[in-house]
């Protein structure tokens, strides 16, 4: 009785052994899990690095060579929180251009950017692109408004056009090494003029045209230090922001013509 | 050094935003003016957005224009009641600016908006300072003398209300100060000046007031007025950025002070000429900003929240 136990638990720990070792794992992080805007804030980089553990025997693959179907592909994507926007359409009007037509995109990202191994339609297909959200081309933009076909293209253009001139948006391919089919490392640029709020990290590992794995990470954008401290009390009271604006105005212009004086004599 | 901007949000080297505080400051202390028409104009073309640019000047100017006042106060260079008038008009110019200014915000025109302001007021304003210090160069040349008489009855002197100003010594109505004052609170709440270069020729030419007391009133009416405009953008548009004014103030009161020295060695027919000709400059850099083609036709813009 007691070595038939033994017997099916030494069974069942061999299975679990073969699934750990066919299967693949992926461990990932952040350089930083938080991004300080501070007032010598011009931009910063993040690394996103991590590991695989392997699925396939290593010498089925080539190493150092890609091979369609054996070799991991990574897609990284990073995405701050969602909100409305407004794409505004300048248009001539007597000699001038004004600002005349509107749509109001919903919920988009502040920011959006993605990387990978090899160009993004090498390693998977349009559809299950579009349902991991990965490719600026892939992106769902909806609009509030009812929309024609001929402005929903003009304006998801233009508006893409916009925050990729803001280095909000960005799609860069080939930029993700990964060494020894085991380590991979991606580094993404931000811009001084990130939103700030929750951002959202997703890195996918794909082997012959099937998402094997994907991983989630926070990431957390905050002004900090006096410039949060001055954004907060500007949008959260903003009368009292106000007379303090004024007081400290009225301080600095009398210090500023006191010490003059006293400098001139 | 690059300094981040709180409210701008957009991070900028703070030694360009001192040299220009310090430029522009230069230049206000040679020519005796304000320089908010020029500073404006200049944060929106270096990439500060124009909504921002306008009440940051704002709160700037009400810095810039509190000791002048005060100086002018111990030595009694301002009639208070007038001031009074004037900054009741301005107090209700520049709640209406606002309002204009928070709504164009919303339906995105308010750029356009200050750059037409600007563009009519210093073409206008740069045209007839040009055309003003030729014309008093040529006289000069002549030998003339301005011609000096008794001042004409107007049609000022017929309006209603008439009230009695004694630092002035005057007897007029109380509606022109007060059109005077509601026209400036409304360009300081559109285009961010302290509509100094309005008020000032206005007070001697429409109100007849004595010179002395002209340039103190019209510093303590812009420091009041500004205040209200920085408070009620601070309110409608949370546009007011208190770290790029103070550094703008910093450069402004050390330029201030060269440019008072340099402007007592140098002639003031030339000097006007070169304002008029800078203010030119800067009219016509808007002017073709709103004709030429923008390489980007579409703009983004997070959906603002009015309050």
């Amino acid at each position: 009785m007691r070595s038939i136990r033994y017997l099916f638990l030494g069974c069942l720990y061999g299975m679990l052994l073969t699934q750990t070792a066919l299967a693949e794992r992926m461990v990932t992080d952040l350089s930083r899990h938080t991004i300080e805007i501070t007032s010598e804030f011009s931009g910063t980089e993040l690394l996103i690095f991590g590991a695989i553990e392997r699925g396939i025997p290593l010498d089925d693959g080539g190493h150092g060579v890609v091979v369609e179907g054996i070799d991991y592909d990574i897609i990284v994507v990073v995405q701050s929180a969602r909100n409305d926007m407004i794409v505004r359409r300048k248009e001539l009007v007597g000699p001038i251009w004004v600002n005349k037509e509107f749509r109001t995109l919903k919920d988009v990202q502040g920011y959006y950017a993605v990387t990978s191994t090899r160009p993004l339609n090498h390693i998977l297909s349009n559809e299950d692109l579009q349902s991991l959200q990965a490719g600026l081309e892939q992106l769902k933009i909806e609009f509030v408004e009812p929309v024609s076909s001929n402005d929903q293209k003009a304006f998801r253009d233009g508006f893409i056009r916009n925050m990729k001139a803001k280095k909000l948006y960005y799609q860069q391919e080939g930029t993700i090494s990964v060494l020894d089919d085991i380590l991979f490392r991606a580094i993404l640029e931000f811009p001084a003029n990130m939103p700030v709020g929750n951002y959202q990290v997703d890195v996918h590992l794909v082997r012959d045209g099937v998402v094997l794995l994907s991983e989630q990470s926070p990431l957390e954008v905050g002004k900090a230090g006096i410039e949060r401290l001055i954004f907060m009390f500007a949008h959260e009271y903003p009368p009292y922001y106000g007379i303090v604006a004024v007081i400290v105005a009225l301080f600095a212009g009398w210090l500023g013509g006191f010490l003059s004086r006293k400098l001139s004599g | 050094m690059q300094i981040y901007l709180p409210i701008a949000e957009i991070s900028i080297n703070i030694f360009l935003l001192l040299a220009m505080g310090g430029g522009v400051g230069f230049l206000s202390g040679m020519f005796g003016v304000g320089g908010g028409f020029l500073m404006t104009p200049l944060l929106i073309f270096v990439g500060i957005p124009p909504a921002v640019a306008v009440a940051t000047e704002a709160n700037q100017i009400t810095a810039a224009s509190v000791s002048g006042a005060l100086a002018h106060g111990r030595r009694g260079g301002i009639d208070y009641k007038m001031g009074f008038v004037l900054i009741v008009g301005g107090a209700v110019g520049s709640y209406f600016g606002s309002m204009i200014f928070t709504i164009l915000k919303a339906t995105g025109q308010v750029d356009l908006m200050i750059s037409l302001a600007y563009v009519l007021f210093l073409g206008i304003i740069g045209g007839m300072m040009f055309v003003e210090s030729v014309r008093s160069i040529l006289r000069n040349r002549r030998g003339d003398k301005p011609v000096v008489g008794r001042r004409q009855r107007t049609w000022i002197d017929a309006l209603p209300f008439k009230m009695r100003f004694r630092t002035s010594k005057m007897y007029v109505s109380a509606i022109m100060p007060l059109a005077i004052g509601g026209l400036v609170g409304i360009l300081a709440a559109i285009m961010g000046v302290g509509g100094g270069f309005i008020m000032v020729p206005a007070m001697i030419y429409l109100l007849h007031m004595p010179i002395k007391v002209v340039i103190g009133t019209s510093l303590f009416q812009i420091t009041f007025v500004t205040a209200s405009v920085t408070f009620l953008h601070s309110v409608n548009t949370q546009t007011v950025d208190v770290v790029l004014a103070l550094i703008l103030l910093i450069g402004a009161v050390i330029g201030a002070q060269m440019g008072a020295r340099v402007g007592l060695k140098l002639k003031g027919e030339q000097l006007r000429i070169l304002l008029a000709i800078l203010v030119l400059v800067v009219c016509a850099k808007m002017a073709v900003d709103l004709v030429v083609q923008p390489d980007e036709l579409y703009s983004v813009s997070s959906v603002g929240v009015i309050h």
